[in-house]
């Protein structure tokens, strides 16, 4: 879908007809703010946050952020965005996803150095796609070091090996 | 159909209307299962992959929204995709 724009004025009223009588009918105590993210590094990359607050922000951030997330690809889907611009939307709520991009960010720092001094590949546990952009992303430029991902979702995982050695 | 189980019928209908490409053919009914209240969800055939999602993952946060309203309720949900319309 290439004429999605992203820019809050197009989306924020299909987000929003969606999401009132979703969050209506289930009676959750939410409301949320569209806006677009201006400060982006190349970690925090999408264009507009979804960002959640009241008395049931605790609910959607129950189970590693569970409602939140499912809230998020229900709407994604809804709309009809593909794939891969699904990066460009993020629901929030007290900085829960922007948080978890600066830990991953700073796990992958660290499992870096970590390969560096081993010599031998650091694999992370499972996560989520857009978790594993993140951990491609922060060692991307990295001199000494490379990642992929291996297994099948939901499982898939990245490595971080060193560079030139191919490990498997 | 007490008000609670209006609001989830309700909930999943909504839902599943933004989802399909015909709305009109979207069917949600309740019933008092043997563990839970069931609620039941028929769309067009065609439209069943957009209620299933990539990897079941629409269809998995559906639950998990019926999750979030049943403990919000102290009543179990719990839904049931009907893959054909017999």
């Amino acid at each position: 879908m290439s004429s999605v724009k992203w820019t809050v004025d197009a989306l924020a009223p299909k987000i929003e007809d969606f999401l009132e009588p979703v969050l209506d009918a289930a009676d959750f105590d939410l409301d949320y703010d569209i806006y677009a993210i201006e400060e982006k590094s190349e970690f925090i990359s999408p264009d507009i946050a979804v960002d959640f607050g009241g008395d049931d922000v605790e609910l959607l951030l129950r189970q590693r952020g569970e409602l939140l997330l499912a809230l998020e690809q229900l709407t994604l889907e809804a709309l009809r965005i593909p794939h891969e611009d699904r990066y460009r939307i993020v629901f929030d709520a007290n900085d829960y996803r922007m948080l978890r991009i600066e830990e991953l960010r700073l796990s992958a720092e660290t499992a870096a150095q970590q390969v560096l001094a081993t010599g031998r590949p650091f694999e992370f546990g499972p996560m989520t796609s857009r978790e594993r952009r993140i951990i491609h992303l922060a060692l991307r430029g990295h001199g000494a070091v490379t990642t992929r991902s291996e297994g099948a979702p939901p499982q898939r995982y990245a490595v971080v090996y060193l560079k030139g050695a191919e490990s498997k | 159909m007490d008000r609670d189980t209006e609001a989830v019928v309700e909930l999943v209908e909504v839902i599943a209307k933004a989802l399909v490409d015909k709305p009109d053919d979207v069917v949600v009914e309740a019933f008092e299962g043997r563990h839970s209240r069931v609620v039941e969800l028929s769309v067009d055939s065609a439209d069943i992959g957009k209620i299933i999602g990539k990897k079941g993952r629409t269809a998995k946060s559906i639950r998990t929204l019926l999750g979030a309203v049943s403990m919000k309720l102290d009543r179990r949900y719990t839904l049931e995709i009907l893959e054909d319309d017999d």
